[in-house]
């Protein structure tokens, strides 16, 4: 009787592994705008709790350890604002001799880093602004030191971005003297700990000093031109002899990065040669 | 004096709760990569205590709040933490005695076979899995194994647990 008993309770054991399996199974293979979908439902819902605990937590650490630091970071900020108004006034002839409209300024706020255990985060960041702070899908994301990369799901209270580690991430980029463009992708069989990005499509003609700055292109209309990417450290291959793809160290860090700013605006189309404007 | 099986629920209940608390208002104090996994942890303690085919649901319903929130490749934690959770229910059936290490070494195991499981179902590189399998998963492990005896000592009598000598 007993052992009828026992066959029983393994059986539905296993019948209860089974269907988690079965479920696990099929979210991974869950269509990735049905899974950011579902994702944001719970986190709106279930879960809304849990990241409202999280965010006054990372409110509260800031506001405590990271005092000095932000003390620091504004006194720098206010030494170089100093010579802003004379660059500004400067920028302002010059753009009036050469009959270009003024530069647009793209409204962003910013956003805490709610980090997970999992040892994907990295790729995707919960960021604590959401749709009631104007956060929307499509808006691009960046850090202190770069860019990060650009909102991929957004609920009322938090929003999720795709960083430059994940494997979709790409970007339209160029050199900081604009003589070179490229499409800047995270290079695969790289470890955690050491990752890094690849610039490509670099005709074999051009050549690509160690050091050299990497920026948006804003070409593509997803992120505005001039964001800082990453620096050159070198060829990382050559494709048949007609391309050269370079290893860029990216400059901002998903997995240490405690605040970001979000860029308000969704596309960036380029007008003409030197102008950009936000389409909202 | 006996606790009734009603009694002892709730206050299971009561150490889930402040596990589940812990993980989404202490850790952030902590530095990310290295801090305790509360809520692997809360999700062991209940799977420790049940049949192996709830340690799987558990696991999964746990494994797909981490997906919600980390959901760079959706399902990989609801993967990982059914098998861990089975595992867990499982072997604490079989294998394991109440004894403090046994448990800390069951907090530690589980934690690192979640991430290579998490890895492997987020198709991370070989470099990628090397680096954070041999770093900064011991590390993790570590600390959340450590945090799982804390709590084990502290609510020994409310989890029912009667650790050897």
């Amino acid at each position: 009787m007993s052992s009828g008993l026992g066959r029983s309770l393994s059986r539905s054991d296993t019948l209860l592994l089974v269907v988690c399996l079965v479920l696990s199974f099929a979210a991974l293979l869950l269509p990735s705008r049905w899974a950011l979908g579902f994702a944001a439902s719970v986190r709106a819902t279930a879960l809304a709790p849990m990241v409202w605990l999280q965010q006054n937590a990372e409110v509260q650490r800031t506001s405590r350890l990271q005092l000095k630091a932000i003390a620091a970071s504004r006194d720098s900020a206010a030494l170089a604002a100093q010579s802003l108004t004379a660059l500004r006034t400067e920028n302002t002839q010059l753009r009036g001799l050469l009959a270009l409209k003024q530069r647009v300024i793209f409204p962003t706020l910013a956003a805490e880093v709610l980090h997970q255990t999992a040892a994907t985060d990295g790729r995707t960041l919960l960021l604590s602004a959401g749709t009631r702070d104007g956060v929307q899908v499509g808006n691009p994301v960046v850090s202190p030191d770069g860019l990060m990369g650009l909102v991929v799901s957004a609920e009322p209270f938090s929003s999720v971005a795709m960083t430059w580690a994940h494997p979709d991430f790409a970007a339209s980029a160029v050199t900081e003297n604009g003589s070179v463009l490229g499409i800047v992708a995270p290079a695969i069989n790289t470890s955690a700990s050491n990752a890094f990005l690849e610039l490509r499509g670099v005709p074999y003609r051009d050549t690509v000093a160690v050091g050299t700055l990497v920026m948006t292109s804003g070409l593509t209309g997803v992120y505005p031109k001039g964001i800082p990417i990453g620096r050159v450290r070198g060829i990382r291959r050559e494709e048949m002899g007609w391309e050269r793809v370079y290893h860029v160290s990216p400059l901002a860090n998903p997995g240490l990065v405690s605040h970001v700013l979000v860029y308000l605006a969704r596309e960036f189309r380029p007008v003409a040669p030197g102008r950009r404007e936000p389409v909202r | 004096m006996t606790i009734s099986r009603r009694d002892r629920r709730s206050r299971v209940g009561v150490v889930i709760a402040l596990l589940v608390a812990g993980h989404f208002y202490v850790r952030p104090w902590i530095e990310n990569r290295i801090a305790p996994d509360l809520l692997l942890l809360a999700m062991l303690i209940v799977a420790m205590r049940s049949r192996p085919g709830i340690g799987a649901v558990v696991g999964f319903v746990t494994g797909l709040a981490s997906d919600v929130l980390t959901p760079a490749r959706f399902g990989s934690g609801a993967l990982a933490h059914t098998v861990v959770g089975y595992l867990a229910a499982w072997g604490r059936a079989v294998f394991f005695p109440d004894n403090l290490l046994v448990n800390a070494g069951l907090f530690a195991a589980a934690t690192w076979v979640r991430t290579l499981l998490v890895l492997l179902a987020s198709g991370a590189s070989p470099a990628e899995l090397a680096g954070t399998l041999l770093v900064w998963a011991p590390i993790q492990s570590v600390t959340t194994a450590l945090a799982g005896v804390i709590v084990v000592m502290l609510f020994r009598n409310w989890l029912a647990i009667r650790l050897d000598e």
